[in-house]
């Protein structure tokens, strides 16, 4: 899987799950999801469940930050090394 | 609007354009700075050290905001190494940061992470035995509770992140992050994270960092104003709940107390933006939290973060085998328990002594199930969540208001439980609801209904974005909010321009411009002289930072074992014929139990005998034999003869520490043996409240009352040993003044029955504050219980205090002020003459 489809299907999962109404393109690459209170703690315990289950890798702990998962960018960086 | 981006890991180069900042922006920023500056001076804002901080800190900045990037961090650092020697001086700045970079160096020593951690945890066990004085240790006091706030919480966020960490910070990030500049002036202090405050570092434009440092700061000290507001207007004692609209104020204005921690927290951390760190958020207008998850996410986000980061995700993702929810459940609920922990532990650190308050744990496992049972309801039906601000129907509107309304007035009674004392005075609080209706039961719940109303217009909901990514027209009006704010309040502050507004304006914007202890606080630092100083509560910060200069061996007039328990009414009395050798000189009780010479029980021929009653300033606490203003006084008119018409005059000290005005009417029984030929009564202040409290002791003691009238008065008060003291002292409330009248009346009836003269003299203990709330009704009461009135209530005005008191936390007059006082004395004994001198020497010559 691409990084663009990557991206394309957790985006969709944080539209539908968190954001529901929102208009695609408001949701960017690079909007910050934990920083500007999108992504709270039971979000973003979601939507880890949600990539491990989807990607079939592990997360652990201090990863579900803002530095690997505060924006689209991010978390795609954080799933692609897991899974490389 | 535009939306906005985050650098997730800007080049040298990029963040070297982000940090620069051109000359006409630098000037702006400056004059902002210089306007702050006098802003925190003309309101006193928290101490004359954190003063000088902030001047070091901007001044600083006109040389970090020029210098090349790579040079900043490491200015930083020598700028907050500086702060730290201007605020605690260089003998325990020296000593805190040594300590400081033991702690560092062990987290870096090169052996495996858990050999690291335990020789820390040995380490820190080492500094908690003396932080509760078990060791001994050679540093001051006075650096505890700013070592404890630098490590506390932050070694644990710094361990963590090395072991975590794939990049690792530098020496000067880990300097920076430990000694950060606000730091020395505030115990309380914001649990920044390592990691963000690495991340956020010119993460944006300079100026708008800068300039919403400045935003920051002015809200910091807008939120201390208000604070303050509430502090000396609106806060209640609980036995001062007597009705419904007593209750409502006293419920809101003990929650709002809260807005000393946002303000501070405002003001650290935009001191902090103006060095580059873009930190998140601190406080995100929790009073319009919508549910009790909200609340947990708004209020001190810092620590919601730390709680999230340390102990939430590691359990939940520790337990996800189990499922989602009970993951989730059971980690919330560890958080919780965690949170009431941390609150003891960091108690320990700041005060010394281990916190164990059933209010406490109750307080921490109701908000936890609260939170649990709300994050249930949210995994099961979602929570709205948006990026701009979205039309809204009616009924949304509505919903939304009522939600938050209902939220806020919860949390101010969870709040309320929290705070009290004790549960049973917190259970006291609810009889007022039994009290008498009146219209001010509405204001309150006007005011925070359009507080609300307001803050639920829809806005762009999205956070901590990038300043430089902001609409224009929002931008310009937080900088006109910001300097319209400050320049508002400095032009208020002008004392002269706030008379011209109107007196009480003035009178008001004069209390608000200096950080002093409420009434309540005052009256219990002054009751805190005879009873266990930890009758200071939790959330008594400010007085509780008052005790932290006193130092351990300061000793206090209740421990200088001056007196002996003789049962009975009084209690106590002045151990006879003993002598102490105080710090303040020698104090020698006579054979009669005075603090004086000796004197026959029967005064010789044309001699005037005054006794003189009152509590540990009539005695003469701080000031060696002889130094007393009674003393004084006694001296002088021997020296002077301004009556003429005596051969000697002779003052005797009735004086006792502690003793309350009925107390009084025992030492006045005594003091009548003597044969005076006055009486003289030295009132301090709250005589009306200190009689209701001692009545209060003595029933729930069960000591036998000795006098009808004051049986009569506990009968019909109603109040029995079983009761809460606050319920006592409110059930007492409506007998203030025929309490005080019934001593006062006494004494001065007995006293004019032999032909004597009873004089009343009001001396307030040696303070600016500004609280004489019972003083008028008091006055009247000596005047109408028959009492000649010296009254010395301005004795201390537009004088330096702090030269004629002990200390800031004792507020007995030292030996010039006991001479001020004598001076004062003698000069309104002399205008009276005739009254207290003339009409006696009739009557011995009878």
């Amino acid at each position: 899987m691409g990084t663009d489809e990557l991206k394309q299907v957790i985006k969709e999962y944080i539209i539908n799950e968190f954001l529901p109404g929102e208009q695609p393109e408001s949701v960017t690459d690079d909007l910050p999801l934990i920083s500007g209170g999108i992504l709270d703690s039971i979000a973003t315990l979601k939507l880890v469940l949600f990539i491990e289950n989807r990607f079939g890798i592990v997360l652990e702990a201090h990863e579900a930050d803002r530095e690997n998962m505060d924006t689209l960018n991010q978390i795609a960086a954080t799933v692609e090394s897991k899974i490389k | 609007m535009t939306i906005p981006t985050t650098i997730a890991s800007a080049s040298q180069e990029k963040l070297g354009n982000l940090s620069a900042i051109r000359l006409r922006h630098f000037l702006l920023i400056s004059i902002q700075l210089g306007l702050l500056l006098v802003l925190l001076r003309q309101f006193q804002i928290e101490s004359g050290a954190f003063l000088r901080l902030a001047a070091l800190a901007f001044g600083g900045f006109a040389i970090y905001a020029w210098l090349p990037l790579r040079f900043r961090l490491l200015f930083f650092v020598l700028l907050s190494l500086a702060g730290i020697m201007v605020v605690m001086g260089l003998a325990n700045g020296a000593w805190l940061v040594g300590i400081s970079l033991l702690l560092i160096g062990i987290c870096h020593i090169k052996i495996s992470f858990v050999f690291r951690g335990i020789l820390l945890v040995f380490v820190v066990a080492i500094l908690a035995a003396q932080r509760a004085t078990l060791l001994p240790f050679p540093w001051s006091e006075a650096i505890w509770p700013i070592l404890g706030s630098m490590f506390m919480f932050r070694l644990i966020v710094y361990f963590y992140d090395l072991r975590h960490d794939k990049v690792p910070g530098t020496a000067t990030q880990a300097l920076a992050y430990f000694f950060m500049l606000p730091n020395a002036c505030f115990p309380l202090f914001p649990v920044v994270d390592y990691k963000e405050f690495r991340r956020c570092y010119f993460d944006d434009d300079a100026y708008p960092v800068y300039q919403v440092g400045i935003d920051w700061m002015v809200r910091g000290v807008i939120h201390l104003i208000l604070y303050r507001v509430i502090y000396y207007y609106f806060t209640m004692a609980p036995s001062e709940v007597a009705n419904p609209a007593a209750l409502i104020n006293y419920l809101v204005s003990n929650f709002l107390l809260y807005l000393r921690v946002s303000g501070l927290f405002h003001l650290i951390v935009g001191m902090l933006y103006l060095f580059g760190f873009r930190l998140p958020e601190t406080h995100n207008r929790y009073l319009l939290a919508a549910s009790f998850t909200d609340f947990w996410r708004r209020i001190n986000i810092y620590w919601k973060d730390f709680m999230q980061k340390i102990f939430y995700y590691p359990a939940v993702f520790k337990l996800r085998k189990l499922g989602a929810t009970k993951a989730l459940v059971i980690a919330t609920l560890y958080v919780f328990v965690m949170t009431w922990f941390l609150h003891a532990y960091q108690w320990f650190w700041l005060r010394g002594s281990v916190l164990f308050v059933a209010q406490d744990i109750l307080f921490w496992a109701i908000l936890g199930i609260l939170v649990v049972l709300n994050s249930l309801y949210e995994i099961k039906h979602g929570r709205a969540r948006t990026i701009t601000a979205k039309q809204r129907t009616t009924k949304d509107f509505v919903i939304s208001i009522l939600k938050t309304y209902a939220t806020f007035w919860f949390i101010c009674v969870l709040w309320s439980f929290w705070t009290a004392e004790t549960i049973g005075e917190w259970m006291s609080l609810w009889g007022a609801l039994g009290g008498e209706l009146s219209w001010a039961i509405l204001t309150w719940p006007a005011i925070i209904l359009g507080v609300v109303i307001i803050g639920s217009i829809p806005k762009d909901t999205l956070r901590n974005v990038r300043i430089s990514a902001q609409q224009d027209q929002e931008w310009t009006r937080a900088r006109v909010f910001t300097v319209i704010s400050m320049v508002a309040l400095i032009i208020i502050s002008i004392e002269g321009i706030a008379t011209r507004i109107d007196p009480s304006v003035a009178t008001v914007v004069h209390s608000l411009r200096s950080g002093k202890l409420s009434r309540l606080d005052q009256a219990k630092l002054e009751k805190g002289y005879y009873e266990n100083l930890l009758s200071v509560d939790r959330f008594n910060s400010q007085l509780w930072e008052v005790y932290t200069k006193k130092p351990a061996n300061w000793l206090d007039v209740d421990n200088a074992n001056l007196k002996r328990f003789v049962g009975g009414f009084v209690q106590m009395e002045l151990i006879p014929s003993f002598i102490s050798d105080t710090k303040y000189g020698v104090i020698s009780i006579n054979r009669w139990g005075m603090r004086d010479a000796d004197y026959t029980m029967k005064p010789a021929p044309e001699t005037f005998r005054a006794v003189v009653l009152g509590a540990s300033s009539v005695m003469g606490w701080g000031v060696g034999d002889g130094e007393t203003f009674e003393a004084l006084v006694e001296e002088r008119l021997n020296r002077e003869q301004p009556a003429a018409t005596f051969a000697k005059y002779e003052f005797l000290n009735f004086g006792v520490p502690g003793y309350q005005p009925p107390q009084q009417l025992m030492a006045f029984e005594k003091a009548m043996t003597f044969q005076p030929h006055a009486v003289i009564y030295v009132a301090t202040g709250r005589e009306l409240s200190r009689s209701a409290a001692y009545i209060a002791e003595v029933v729930k003691k069960r000591i036998e009352i000795p006098f009808a009238e004051l049986q009569g008065l506990v009968q019909k008060a109603g109040i029995t040993a079983d009761m809460e003291e606050a319920d006592m002292i409110k059930k007492l409330m409506p007998y203030y003044k025929e309490l005080l009248s019934f001593v006062y009346g006494s004494i001065a009836r007995r006293t004019r029955a032999i032909g004597a003269t009873p004089v009343w003299v009001f001396l307030p203990q040696v303070t600016d504050g500004i609280w004489r709330e019972e003083t008028p009704d008091v006055v009247e009461i000596a005047e109408t219980s028959g009492f000649v009135l010296i009254n010395l209530d301005d004795i201390y005005q537009g004088r330096d205090i702090s030269t004629l008191r002990l200390a800031e936390w004792d507020d007995h007059p030292n030996p010039a002020g006991h001479r001020l006082v004598a001076a004062r004395l003698y000069d309104e004994l002399v205008v009276r003459r005739d009254q207290v001198f003339k009409a006696v020497k009739m009557d011995s010559t009878q």
